[in-house]
């Protein structure tokens, strides 16, 4: 890191499939190894927050409503933290990484995900002022949530993976009605 | 007869995926855009059933029930909350404030039909 404006992270999070993380600490830093997963970070300047996801919609990718589902519900997790730790969504700023096509097969899963995260920001309002999507390689990505400073690493092979896992709210709920 | 519902979320993608779900279910679906325009909205719309989420710029969704429950012709149309929260303390605040119910996100479609038709029935 020599030579870098990134403080050297004192505390390191790594984001799995299926969750989030959000922080203000300037010696936090958020990192993902994404194949044809997508992590949106997001980054509100005036709070000096930020945060990253990192979802996979599910089969049959952003032309289901439940795959959409899936991945607004991700977003808005993230989203929602990032307010109730001080940031506006009007001011958000969103830097997105993955969606590779790192698995040979008839639908490009990959390119899926990051359509899907591209038309969220757009239809949002959220600028998004990087991204590095798609291709055939799978990404090693480095997040600074307070400063929003974003490295993206191309890997040549794609370490293992945890298995994919649902959301935690997923986990507890689906849908849960309670009426009053 | 077909219900008429406003749903209430500041998410375009929310919004649009709340729309596409309730109009096939038979639904006449109003939408806006946060509390602030919930309240315009409803002064062109009679809905049988409100849904609203709980974070929104403006007027939150807390504020946009007190508001609706305020107005004394409104006082009596059921209001669904529907958020990602799911904290005890936010429920009950829901509940305070006029809330009819409380629904998790992710929305199931069928389970968010069936609540739409109990509480409007």
């Amino acid at each position: 890191m020599t030579g870098s404006s990134a403080p050297p992270p004192a505390r390191v999070i790594h984001v799995l499939q299926g969750d989030f993380a959000v922080s203000s600490d300037p010696a936090v830093m958020l990192t993902a190894v994404l194949g044809s997963c997508v992590s949106a970070c997001l980054h509100d300047p005036n709070a000096g927050v930020g945060g990253m996801n990192h979802f996979l919609l599910p089969d049959g990718g952003p032309e289901r409503r439940d795959a959409r589902l899936y991945g607004v519900h991700l977003m808005e997790l993230l989203i929602n933290e990032l307010l109730r730790q001080g940031a506006r969504k009007d001011r958000l700023i969103a830097k997105l990484f993955g969606g590779g096509r790192v698995v040979a097969g008839l639908t490009d899963i990959g390119a899926g995900n990051a359509a899907f995260a591209r038309r969220f920001m757009k239809d949002e309002g959220i600028w998004c002022a990087a991204e590095s999507l798609g291709g055939d390689f799978g990404r090693r990505v480095r997040y600074w949530p307070a400063t929003g400073v974003a490295r993206a690493l191309q890997l040549s092979s794609i370490e293992p993976s945890p298995p994919p896992r649902p959301a935690r709210n997923l986990e507890v709920s689906d849908g849960e009605v309670e009426l009053f | 007869m077909t219900l008429t519902i406003l749903a209430v979320d500041d998410s375009r993608t929310m919004r649009d995926l709340l729309k596409q779900a309730l109009s096939e279910a038979g639904f006449l679906v109003h939408t806006a855009d946060d509390g602030v325009h919930g309240l315009e909205t409803l002064e062109g719309c009679a809905p049988d059933v409100i849904i609203t989420d709980i974070n929104m710029p403006r007027m939150d969704g807390f504020g946009f029930i007190e508001a609706v429950r305020r107005d004394e012709r409104r006082r009596r149309i059921p209001i669904l909350t529907l958020t990602t929260e799911s904290a005890p303390e936010m429920k009950q605040r829901a509940r305070a404030a006029g809330a009819t119910g409380w629904i998790v996100k992710p929305f199931d479609k069928d389970k968010l039909v069936a609540a739409i038709r109990r509480v409007a029935a």
